[in-house]
């Protein structure tokens, strides 16, 4: 399968090793804080100093960092500087732009928004960079997932890729008979039928083979099914998970309290 | 400025969730729900959708056309399906193309789901037979991923990196508040993009052998009418039409506030 379908890169490190269901409280644990907590920096701290020194457990900073600055970094960064100038509201002018103001309350409200959306993408997007999709759907499928949801996301996976192959076939058998995808708007629109068409009714036709050969496979079997790889859950894992449950319990009790 | 959550927002998401407890509640009871779930074949098609959603998507961009057409697959389960694989068809699109691209597609999965939901309804109701039933339904959907989608858009700020966003940021700056700016710009932007996702979806089961659509839960419901083609074209057309000056009818009074 292509490395471009999903963030993972495999690496020896404490994070890798941790199991899959760990990280996904970790990050949601983290998430939920930089939301809900009150400080104006609070998300900006905790990719500061959370998510990059575990970006560098993981031995993976440079691939965090890159996709923080070519992904991440300018949606954010071009929804801080939309929103300061456009939304209206605010007394303290900063500037004027002819007919638009920007005001410093505008600005801190949308900066407050932009680092939590930054927090929440980066926080996921380690998750992803450390822990294989179907790993992690295997793991949640022992613990109670219905294995059909597994199923989905990673025949879907394999399925993408495929697809987008075919497009591409599909593409540039339409180019060579003279598809144009510089013209003009209609017939750009008219376009979408001859490479739509071939492409659905292909993938379609095969969604009947594709149930037959499961279900000879046991796939509506509703006895307990077994795994052929194992995923280590350690003593550490569950001290880990009811630390960050412990620690959400109190920080939501204490929001609650203070305001 | 108000930031974050207030009573009234939490107040609101509760009753949302309740409505989405007892609908969900209903058609788990009335065995609804399982019916849409009882053939292996609703599980297959799910991730042929997903992909269909992903690369029809890539394809429009390619073709730099002013629409997204990335649901087409979720209308399609929705359809063929029910409402409920429709609606767990569109939220784990969106969940798989926040693993694929980046995470910032997760917080709309609620309007995936909603997208999926309606088109099921619409069909089981059998609004998904004839060519100006459909617009209907297109139009319905975009509706309910309008209501379902400003308020996460609001949540986000508001204006977001799409392009749609310079109409926001035009509302905003004529003195318009931000959730009536944002449902404005959907409401102005999401029935072509929804009503042109219905007719494709719909095209493409026309296209289906009606052996192959009885293999499904609701194959029924795909089941066109016959009749005459041009005329239902037509008719389509004009009931295009006219949804798109009762849109500007009821967004104007809105703008005009």
């Amino acid at each position: 399968m292509n490395d471009r379908l999903s963030f993972y890169r495999k690496r020896n490190s404490p994070v890798h090793a941790l199991n899959p269901f760990t990280k996904l409280i970790l990050v949601s644990a983290l998430i939920f804080y930089g939301l809900t907590a009150k400080g104006f920096w609070t998300a900006t701290l905790m990719v500061a100093f959370v998510l990059l020194p575990l970006a560098l457990a993981s031995k993976l900073l440079k691939e965090y960092v890159g996709v923080a600055l070519k992904v991440i970094l300018p949606t954010a960064g071009f929804m801080f500087v939309m929103q300061s100038v456009f939304i209206p509201g605010g007394t303290t002018e900063i500037f004027r732009l002819g007919f638009i103001s920007v005001e410093l309350e505008t600005v801190q409200r949308s900066y407050l928004i932009a680092s939590r959306i930054f927090l929440f993408i980066s926080a996921f997007v380690l998750l992803l960079l450390t822990t294989h999709p179907s790993e992690l759907m295997s793991d949640l499928t022992r613990r109670g997932l219905p294995p059909q949801f597994a199923y989905v996301i990673i025949s879907t996976l394999q399925i993408i890729p495929q697809m987008q192959a075919k497009a591409q076939t599909i593409i540039a058998a339409q180019r060579s008979r003279g598809l144009d995808t510089e013209s003009s708007f209609f017939k750009r629109a008219g376009l979408l039928v001859p490479l739509v068409g071939p492409l659905v009714f292909g993938s379609l036709v095969e969604v009947e083979e594709r149930a037959i050969a499961i279900e000879a496979r046991g796939f509506t079997s509703t006895r307990t099914k077994t795994f052929l790889h194992d995923i280590p859950d350690t003593p550490a894992d569950k001290f880990i998970r009811w630390t960050l449950t412990l620690f959400i319990i109190i920080s939501l009790a204490a929001r609650l309290w203070l305001s | 400025m108000q930031t974050g959550f207030t009573s009234q927002d939490f107040i609101r998401f509760l009753i949302v969730m309740a409505v989405m407890g007892v609908l969900f509640g209903w058609a788990y009871a009335t065995k609804r729900m399982q019916k849409d779930f009882s053939s292996t074949m609703t599980w297959v098609l799910i991730p042929v959708a997903i992909a269909i959603n992903i690369s029809i998507g890539q394809l429009v961009v390619v073709l730099k056309l002013p629409v997204y057409l990335d649901s087409i697959g979720t209308v399609l389960v929705g359809v063929l399906c029910g409402p409920w694989a429709g609606a767990l068809a569109g939220a784990l699109s969106n969940f798989v193309a926040g693993i694929i691209f980046d995470p910032g597609w997760w917080p709309w999965i609620p309007v995936a789901a909603v997208i999926g939901l309606t088109a099921g309804f619409c069909a089981n109701m059998g609004f998904f037979k004839t060519w100006w039933k459909v617009a209907v339904t297109g139009f319905l959907i975009a509706l309910a991923a309008t209501i379902t989608g400003s308020p996460i858009a609001v949540l986000l700020g508001g204006i977001s990196a799409s392009g749609s966003s310079i109409i926001t940021a035009f509302l905003l700056q004529t003195g318009k508040g931000i959730f009536e700016s944002v449902l404005t710009t959907n409401f102005l932007v999401e029935p072509i993009d929804k009503i042109s996702t219905s007719l494709l979806a719909f095209a493409i089961l026309d296209g289906l052998s009606t052996r192959y659509l009885a293999r499904f839960p609701r194959g029924e419901n795909a089941q066109l009418n016959q009749q005459k083609r041009t005329i239902e074209l037509v008719i389509a057309l004009v009931v295009v039409a006219i949804l798109v000056i009762v849109t500007i009818l009821f967004v104007v009074p809105l703008v005009n506030q």
